[in-house]
């Protein structure tokens, strides 16, 4: 464990990767904050759990004044300070890109690249006039390595990795901690549209041997944002060894 | 808003890094040393004050070589 103490938003933390985040966090002694398009029963049961601690809210990731009004909501009920933000939410793709159509290259642009901005536009302001802060992206392997049918949520992926790195040299020295954690294919919903050869053929391929889970990424994602490492405009991956 | 509010505003950041206060509009910004980075904090707090943001492209930063352009610079961006 690395990060206690800290007030933290991840967003898409309803379910998924994202869930495993937010409850690993709240776990580990921090505040935490998660916004997603709907509530899912687990959002019920951590807020039984953990009481003030956490918090909920129906957000559209894309609507910038809502974004803006949650992040101000969340300040408010956690004592003014925004440590951390995780950019988890995001959607994926397994689909050829001459067979994608328009409104789905425009949603998962909208996902993947307009929320995460928003939301570190709206968290770098606060960290700037706090003294500091950490950034966490959600990147992915596909940002940086070739692998047909994600060709949009690849692109969306190296948009992360270059922003990060930009917005890196843009506020470093305002103490403000820029990073992104690449897993690569990894036990989760978006990989449960792979068939079980492939799955096998990723394995196989992979020097570990064995996929990532959510709990390997959580543990390098702890230690990105638990300001501690003077790491600063960095990909780390997970991901078994297969991008080495 | 005020020259002399703006100019409080940059001295409440500078103080706040333990630098000494601006008195002299003429001095360039680099002798003062007021970075980049300070004016993008004296930025976020004016925004504050005023409840809007204020948005403008990194050319217009790059222009800025005194005090007296940071007060002009601001003084125009929110009137």
């Amino acid at each position: 464990m690395h990060t206690n103490g800290q007030n933290i938003i991840v967003s898409g933390g309803s379910r998924g990767l994202g869930l495993h985040l937010v409850s690993q966090l709240l776990k580990n002694g921090n505040k935490v904050a998660t916004f997603a398009r709907s509530r899912t029963p687990e959002m019920d049961a951590l807020e039984k759990e953990y009481g003030d601690s956490f918090h909920f809210a129906s957000v559209d990731a894309v609507d910038a004044d809502k974004v803006n009004a949650f992040v101000t909501e969340v300040c408010d009920k956690f004592g003014g300070r925004l440590d951390s933000i995780v950019n988890n939410a995001a959607i994926g793709q397994d689909q050829l890109l001459m067979h994608t159509d328009l409104d789905t290259i425009q949603q998962i642009v909208n996902i993947n690249i307009v929320g995460p901005t928003i939301l570190t536009r709206a968290a770098i302001k606060r960290m700037m006039l706090q003294g500091g802060g950490n950034i966490c992206n959600i990147s992915s392997i596909c940002g940086s390595r070739g692998y047909a049918g994600l060709s949009v949520y690849a692109g969306s992926k190296g948009y992360l990795d270059a922003m990060m790195r930009a917005l890196a040299r843009e506020v470093g020295e305002a103490n403000i901690f820029v990073n992104c954690v690449a897993p690569g294919f990894f036990e989760s919903e978006m990989s449960s549209v792979l068939r079980p050869e492939q799955l096998n053929t990723i394995k196989r391929r992979t020097p570990s041997g064995s996929l990532s889970n959510d709990e390997n990424i959580f543990k390098v994602v702890d230690l990105v944002i638990s300001g501690t490492t003077n790491m600063q405009g960095q990909v780390v991956f997970v991901d078994g060894g297969i991008t080495s | 808003m005020e020259r002399q509010e703006i100019l409080d505003t940059m001295n409440l950041v500078m103080t706040n890094k333990g630098r000494e206060p601006i008195t002299e509009e003429a001095v360039a910004t680099r002798d003062a040393n007021f970075r980049s980075l300070d004016f993008s904090e004296v930025a976020l707090r004016i925004e504050t004050k005023l409840g809007r943001e204020l948005t403008f492209d990194a050319a217009a930063m790059r222009n800025i070589e005194t005090v007296k352009d940071v007060l002009d610079f601001f003084e125009k961006a929110t009137a």
